[in-house]
């Protein structure tokens, strides 16, 4: 495999993870939210 | 397009959930500010997930131009956008979020007047007109259901209007943080499989043309300048802005929008080259291609096994409901909020408003849809009429946050009606000289937003100075 298709997969598999971390803050924020206000 | 049985399942499971989103989210509106702004109370993810997948409508365009032209697709649709995000970033989101206002045109009464916000309200509405985004998402249910296009057209409209009235922001927020993960992941997912079946590098320089290689893609610098200068939109896009006034405090714009950039930096180097590999292995005779606008289509159903294929057609739809919804509640708080509460009702309740808006996300999207289904062949023409929209709104705007002197709501108006009509006599000459391809042909190669922007802050900076003159 070359340079150019490790970066690209590089690329990819960045974008999944960060978008699956801004899930985890979003849904820790909404958690936090639903906390405070019991 | 053969799509299996439990791909259709993924994608009858995310309108399920939309759905649910929509019936659930109702309870969260107790006020106005909650029904156009979500309360203000936007944190910084949801900032995140809501900008990013609004701004996103086009993806078999932009499919499209990775296809014909390469790498140039990325300078044009991507780093110039990521100049002008990091301008608005960096100068204006801060500016806004501390205005505590709704809309636009509220901006323009605070820096001009009532006939400003009048003004500016009509040109607003036409920009965020959702209909080009409708009639794709006919498309895209026609190829995927082998219904006709106006089935497709009016079940999309309908379900939005279902979830958008119910409610409003909210409503938006939560459907766009849904259709985020779908487009992330679904576009993310196409990289490492076509890489597997075709190759790397190689294999594009060995069935690609030079240009498609190339950062330029072999466009002269006009061309260049004409398709990236359209970045400006940025600046006076009514999303950009609304979400900045939902955020929760001062800094989660600025933050926001900065991380939104990387999310869209990695996003456009997944979608150019997913173009440029269906290119290439359309030249190799490995991928049959119906049309450019569909190749992106064309290599996800070659490459991705089901479900996997599934997300990635959720993904699709996503992208292009996310703004559909969002640009019916911008519409119909421009009718409501710019136009019945701020010039004709400015006594009305917050439930006069309230109700007043749920009549105009119909009154918007039904316009939207009588456009898309009657008059197919403007709908093209709308998106560029979407530019006009810029052309009026783009100097009265930035003078109004940058230049502290004085300032005259003549000019204002006069700029804004000065541009708009400058950009839509050049449409329309456009259009009465089409090439052999069916494109227009514009004055000196020129697109409509050049000129109108330059008539607009000409006559500004006229009429500004003769009228505070004779103010004295």
């Amino acid at each position: 495999m070359d340079a150019v298709a490790m970066l690209l997969i590089i690329d990819a598999v960045v974008l999944i993870l960060a978008t699956l971390a801004l899930t985890y803050f979003l849904l820790r924020d909404m958690f936090k939210l639903k906390h405070k206000k019991k | 397009m053969e799509i299996s049985l439990i791909d259709y399942g993924i994608i009858g499971f995310y309108f399920v959930l939309l759905f649910v989103i929509g019936y659930v989210v109702k309870k969260k509106v107790h006020g106005i500010t909650d029904y156009f702004l979500a309360g203000r109370r936007l944190t910084l993810p949801i900032f995140v997930a809501t900008l990013v997948s609004t701004w996103y409508g086009g993806l078999l365009g932009v499919g499209e131009l990775s296809f014909n032209y390469g790498l140039v697709n990325w300078l044009t649709q991507g780093f110039f956008w990521y100049l002008v995000y990091l301008f608005f970033a960096l100068f204006l989101a801060n500016r806004i979020r501390k205005s505590n206002l709704y809309t636009i045109p509220d901006q323009l009464e605070r820096f001009y007047d009532k006939k400003s916000r009048f003004v500016g309200a009509i040109f607003n509405f036409i920009m965020v007109t959702p209909a080009p985004y409708i009639f794709s998402l006919g498309i895209i249910f026609s190829i995927f259901f082998g219904c006709e296009a106006w089935l497709g057209i009016l079940f999309g409209t309908i379900f939005i209007i279902f979830y958008t009235i119910r409610g409003g922001f909210f409503a938006d927020i939560y459907t766009d943080f849904l259709q985020f993960l779908f487009m992330m992941i679904g576009v993310a997912l196409i990289i490492p499989f076509t890489i597997q079946k075709y190759g790397g590098l190689d294999f594009l320089m060995v069935n690609l043309p030079s240009t498609h290689l190339t950062i330029t893609g072999g466009w002269t610098t006009q061309m260049i300048l004409v398709w990236g200068l359209l970045a400006f939109w940025t600046l006076v896009d009514p999303g950009f802005y609304q979400r900045c006034y939902a955020a929760k405090d001062d800094r989660i714009p600025r933050k926001g929008i900065l991380i939104a950039i990387v999310f869209w930096l990695l996003f456009d180097i997944c979608t150019t080259f997913t173009g440029m590999y269906a290119a290439a292995a359309y030249n190799a005779g490995l991928l049959s291609v119906e049309s450019a606008a569909t190749s992106y289509l064309s290599i996800a159903s070659s490459v991705l096994p089901p479900v996997l294929l599934g997300i990635f057609l959720t993904g699709l739809i996503a992208t292009v409901m996310s703004t559909v919804d969002s640009f019916t509640l911008l519409g119909a708080m421009n009718i409501s909020h710019d136009l019945y509460k701020g010039i004709f009702r400015p006594n009305s309740t917050e439930k006069q408003e309230m109700k007043m808006t749920k009549i105009s996300i119909v009154i918007t999207a039904g316009f939207a849809l009588v456009i898309a289904l009657f008059f197919d062949s403007i709908v093209a023409m709308w998106y560029t009429l979407g530019t006009i929209g810029i052309a009026a709104l783009l100097v009265p705007i930035l003078v109004g946050f940058f230049y502290n002197g004085r300032k005259s709501s003549l000019a204002s108006v006069l700029s804004m009606i000065a541009g708009a009509g400058t950009s839509l006599f050049w449409l329309i000459t456009g259009y009465m000289n089409l090439d052999s391809w069916g494109w227009p042909q514009y004055y000196y190669g020129l697109e409509p937003l050049y000129p109108g922007l330059m008539m607009s802050l000409i006559i500004f900076v006229i009429v500004n100075i003769i009228h505070m003159r004779r103010m004295g």
